[in-house]
């Protein structure tokens, strides 16, 4: 079975990056030639967790498996950790900062919309250790 | 001429002219150049006619094909509708009537073209308003006026055809009536008129030639504004002005600057977004699902908008600050009869029976376990290069010689920068 794996770094609060990774992404598995309706759900998850890395985040990184019934996306950062993912979780709740927030981010709906629109989610986060978070698709 | 792809392209690279430098190649947004062992530049990918190449090539080797290139083909009468852009190309004195007045001396019947687009604004008015109650409503909407714009669509986000709003392009609708017109008044024998847009895009010629959502265009030609000035120019100079050509506000004029056209409309939720990095950013994040907030993008693959098009003659910033006096000259006042513009849109006048959404264009179509396996040849052979993105080996940057290696075009010798460090 034919399998692709791509990492990818992320930088925190780098805005004028911000994103930079996930439309590689898109453009990756549209090469591929994965149906158009996939490609948006896994992209702007993708595009939701990067932004979060670069809100809340220290520096982290995704990885990227590509296979022909299924993508996966691993988001580690080495940030403050969430501290109360089910609160995370719901559609408003937010802790970015005001920087994030000025710049029109921030709006609490970034794991609320990865859960939307993935087919399976996990988050593995600890205070004060990081967090991990790892999305599935079924192609 | 050798076609490399089903839809043709207009912009063309002239071999004796070309010294084979990158310079083009570098510039291409959809890396569509290639500079193999013939030394010159080739067009080998899908084109979509945006021009960057003629903007960049230092030797005039890059240019438009249009129908001033052989004018041998113009009809005996020749009908003119003009882009506004071409108001906006002389000093600022020159006013658009006598723009229009110098090409009635050596065209048959002239139009103001930007008198349509205020028409064309009521029915994106219009249409804006029917979609905001409708469930299921596709959102955003895209302007269908940059013929570059459409092409990147079908070719790298054909999931956004649908996205297009289904209402001719002013430019259609304005050689469509005339054609109405001529042929009810039986002024000439019709089989011996055209009618022709004066243009400052490089893509005309291939929307008037392969229309995506008509099944033939009503324009017959498309002339550059480089390949008129010059008449113009000698013929501004003795005019007499007795009669009005110009029937436009500024709203219609203020089309050739980015931002023009959603000018031009009621409040609401619109953006307007120049120059083709730009445009394919928005169009990335569109795909995402990002902007579904908005209900209506203008995009213009020139920068600052069509004033910006590679076959002005005008620098495209003093272009702007005359269209700007021409807008603030000719008011925010449409000149036309609401009521008569609403009742032609709910009668069908703006859109086209049959409209077509096209098929996607790709190159290639490979299952999707060997386009895998594909991409992971091109991601091996991609760790291996220098990554100075030098483009000597004559694709325009590493990932794609990477792909042009592991399609089995090129071979990986042709890296300069590998071979230096093998012979060192």
């Amino acid at each position: 079975m034919p399998n692709l794996t791509k990492r990818y770094p992320i930088k925190a609060r780098d805005y004028l990056k911000a994103g930079e990774v996930s439309i590689q992404i898109q453009g990756l598995l549209k090469i591929i030639g994965f149906a158009p309706d996939f490609i948006r759900r896994v992209s702007l998850c993708a595009y939701e967790a990067e932004m979060n890395v670069v809100m809340h985040g220290g520096d982290g990184e995704l990885t990227l498996e590509v296979d022909t019934d299924r993508v996966d996306l691993d988001v580690r950062d080495a940030g403050p950790g969430i501290e109360d993912i089910g609160l995370a979780l719901q559609e408003g709740y937010s802790t970015a900062s005001e920087e994030a927030r000025e710049m029109g981010f921030g709006a609490g709906m970034g794991l609320p919309n990865i859960q939307k629109n993935s087919d399976s989610l996990d988050i593995i986060s600890e205070k004060g250790k990081g967090t991990e978070v790892k999305i599935g698709f079924i192609a | 001429m050798e076609q490399t792809h089903p839809a043709l392209h207009y912009v063309q690279i002239d071999e004796k002219r070309c010294t084979g430098c990158v310079l083009c190649m570098k510039a291409c947004p959809v890396k569509a150049i290639r500079v193999r062992d013939r030394g010159v530049a080739e067009i080998v990918g899908a084109c979509i006619d945006c021009g960057e190449c003629i903007r960049v090539c230092p030797h005039g080797a890059v240019k438009a094909i249009t129908t001033g290139s052989d004018p041998s083909k113009l009809s005996r009468y020749t009908i003119i509708s003009a882009s506004p852009v071409l108001y906006a190309q002389f000093d600022e004195e020159v006013m658009p009537n006598e723009v229009l007045l110098a090409l009635r001396k050596v065209f048959r019947y002239i139009y103001d073209q930007a008198y349509i687009h205020e028409l064309y604004n009521v029915a994106v008015e219009l249409h804006l308003k029917e979609n905001r109650g409708k469930e299921g409503a596709v959102r955003p909407l895209i302007s269908p006026v940059c013929p570059v714009v459409n092409r990147l669509i079908r070719y790298r986000f054909p999931s956004l055809l649908k996205n297009i709003i289904p209402i001719m392009t002013p430019r259609e609708i304005a050689a469509r009536e005339l054609k109405k017109r001529l042929y009810c008044e039986k002024v000439f024998d019709t089989s011996e008129f055209g009618v022709y847009h004066i243009t400052p895009c490089s893509a005309k010629m291939g929307s008037i030639n392969y229309p995506m959502f008509l099944d033939s265009s009503y324009l017959d030609g498309a002339l550059g504004i480089n390949e008129v000035y010059e008449l113009i120019s000698k013929n501004l100079r003795d005019l007499e002005e007795d009669v009005i050509l110009h029937r436009s506000s500024g709203v219609g004029i203020g089309w050739g600057v980015s931002g023009g056209e959603i000018a031009g409309l009621e409040d609401g939720n619109f953006l307007a977004v120049s120059g083709l990095s730009e445009t394919i950013r928005y169009l990335e994040k569109i795909e995402m699902g990002l902007f579904e907030n908005i209900e209506y993008f203008e995009f213009r693959a020139c920068l600052e908008g069509c004033i910006g098009g590679p076959l002005t003659v005008a620098d495209r910033y003093q272009a702007k600050r005359t269209v700007a006096r021409f807008v603030r000259m000719f008011g925010h006042e449409k000149r036309l009869k609401y009521a008569q513009a609403e009742k032609a849109y709910h009668d069908g006048w703006f859109f086209n029976e049959g409209r077509k959404i096209p098929l996607a264009a790709t190159n290639r179509k490979l299952s999707l376990s060997d386009a895998l396996a594909r991409q992971k040849k091109i991601e091996e052979v991609f760790r291996k290069l220098p990554g100075k993105e030098c483009g000597l080996c004559g694709s325009p940057d590493c990932r794609t010689f990477a792909e042009d290696v592991a399609d089995g075009q090129v071979g990986m010798e042709r890296c300069v920068l590998l071979n230096r460090e093998k012979t060192k």
